[in-house]
């Protein structure tokens, strides 16, 4: 019983807080630029207004085009409950299987394309098809890094993998390094941030295809997809750094690992725009190149599994 | 057991440098990254003479600290200084770096399943950390042959060296120290020889490419 309400008051939370994070890091980024930039809330402010907006659709655009947004915003907040976050177990633990968890994040892009050819504006079925490009080129390695973490753990569950290494008993350390490194990567590109997205951005690649979306429409989408930036990186945090989150379901340590879990996001996210600013876009041949590299790392690892250590 | 998971895990980390200096772009780096492995090497030496309670092994710790911590990336500065500013410009080695990081981790796996054949008492428990010193020999020899910058090629030839000192202390801790000058000395020589016929080669050709030193063929 206990879990169930931990995993609503933590998608709650999530929902409530995910325009403060977008809101905070637009706010960094322009400081980094030397800009005075929007204000923190700008975000809850965006939403609200396009909330009050009429929800128009293209002529020639079928039932994908208005399915996508409540279907990308519902997988995420479906993902939200099951992630573990203040616990070290995940509160709903059939919703924290990898395997489960990659094909939630496939469903939403899947869509996100296919919506973006459906309106029929060819600039965003552009955006659509680079997006499903970056899947392609991501998932093998991220999922070739979850399945040796998976096999060194002895569990394909967040919760399980992330007890496993949060109680520093894991059996091949050096494989979980490695292994950890490849997934914090592909974990990157899949934040669509800079180099190799620019998710702020209207007329950029992540949101080309949202280019025929308006009013709440839009609303759920932006809120989607910073959503899915924070389930990513909990996503992360929950396998690789468990460290300092609730293990028993009491009060004290369930205060504790909320603290221990914003500090960690903070970091991360504050890690994350610092490089982001400091490099610039790579042309999209070169995408493929580098998560090329995730994938060798992720190999390397898994001959590290083999040995033992 | 679990002193050896620290002897396996430094071969661990060992393996991993050696991965580092394949791929770094410049000497200078290079030189940095191999100085941090052989501080992994002489840890990965007082760890395995606390497992296996051998005296001569920190003897060894001690004079590969001095020659290999010390003595080669001094050397190689120094080189560095002689040929001047030109030795930063990065040489583009022959393969792509996604390419060397597969061929390593290959390398690895061929080596572990060559190990995994060797039954003798004193390896049961480092089996992980001899095929990492095995693979070793590969690496060194993937970076000589991968690497066109000459002063890269050094450091795979040190590479190699590393490999078979990591073997000889996994398989003969109680080797007597005699033995451990002769592999270390013998690898300072080389290096400083090496070094000058680099810095040479520099003078005459100004440059550092191998490829460009196809002239000297008669």
């Amino acid at each position: 019983m206990i879990e169930i309400l931990i995993a609503c008051v933590q998608t709650l939370l999530l929902v409530a807080l995910t325009p403060l994070v977008s809101g905070v890091g637009r706010f960094m980024r322009a400081k980094m630029h030397t800009r005075k930039g929007p204000p923190i809330l700008q975000d809850y402010y965006d939403l609200a207004k396009l909330f009050k907006r009429q929800d128009i659709h293209t002529k020639d655009s079928s039932f994908v085009h208005r399915l996508m947004p409540p279907l990308f915003l519902g997988t995420m907040l479906v993902l939200a409950l099951g992630m573990p976050m203040l616990t070290r177990l995940s509160p709903v633990p059939f919703l924290a299987d990898v395997i489960l968890i990659i094909y939630l994040l496939a469903l939403p892009r899947f869509f996100f394309a296919l919506s973006a050819i459906d309106s029929g504006s060819s600039y965003a079925g552009v955006g659509g098809i680079r997006e499903l490009m970056v899947g392609v080129l991501v998932e093998p390695s991220m999922m070739l890094a979850l399945f040796v973490a998976a096999l060194s753990a002895g569990s394909t569950n967040v919760g399980v993998m992330g007890a496993t290494i949060g109680s520093l008993s894991v059996a091949h350390p050096v494989t979980i390094i490695i292994v950890g490194f490849a997934f914090a990567l592909a974990c990157y590109v899949e934040l669509g941030k800079l180099p190799y997205d620019l998710a702020e951005a209207e007329q950029e690649l992540q949101e080309g295809p949202l280019s025929e979306y308006s009013g709440p429409s839009l609303a759920m989408v932006k809120m989607a997809m910073s959503l899915k930036q924070i389930l990513v990186v909990s996503w992360f945090i929950a396998i690789f750094l468990p460290f300092g989150s609730a293990v028993e379901l009491t009060v004290v340590a369930l205060a504790i690992g909320l603290v221990v879990y914003l500090v960690k996001l903070a970091l991360i996210f504050f890690i994350c725009s610092v490089f982001e600013n400091a490099v610039s876009r790579v042309r999209f041949k070169l995408l493929g190149r580098q998560t090329w590299a995730v994938f060798g790392i992720a190999v390397f690892g898994f001959v590290f599994w083999i040995l033992g250590i | 057991m679990t002193s050896y998971l620290v002897v396996n895990i430094l071969g661990g980390l060992l393996i991993v440098t050696s991965l580092f200096v394949v791929l770094s772009k410049t000497p200078q780096r290079t030189t940095l990254i191999y100085s941090l492995q052989s501080i992994v090497l002489v840890l990965l030496l007082v760890a395995l003479g606390v497992t296996t309670g051998s005296r001569e092994l920190f003897t060894w710790a001690a004079t590969a600290f001095i020659t290999k911590a010390v003595l080669v990336p001094a050397i190689m500065l120094f080189a560095l200084k002689k040929i001047g500013p030109s030795a930063k410009e990065a040489v583009p080695s022959s393969i792509s770096p996604v390419v060397a990081i597969i061929l390593v981790a290959v390398e690895l796996f061929v080596c572990y399943l060559a190990v995994n054949g060797i039954e003798l008492p004193t390896a049961l428990g480092v089996k992980p950390a001899l095929a990492v010193s095995l693979a070793h020999f590969f690496v060194g020899l993937t970076c000589i042959i991968t690497q066109r910058n000459i002063l890269k090629q050094i450091f795979g030839y040190c590479l190699m060296e590393n490999g078979s000192h990591v073997t000889l202390a996994l398989l003969a801790p109680e080797a007597p120290g005699l033995v451990e000058i002769g592999i270390a000395t013998d690898a300072i020589f080389a290096v400083v020889i090496m070094a000058i016929v680099a810095v040479r080669i520099h003078r005459v050709v100004k440059s550092l490419d191998a490829d460009d030193l196809r002239e000297l063929k008669g």
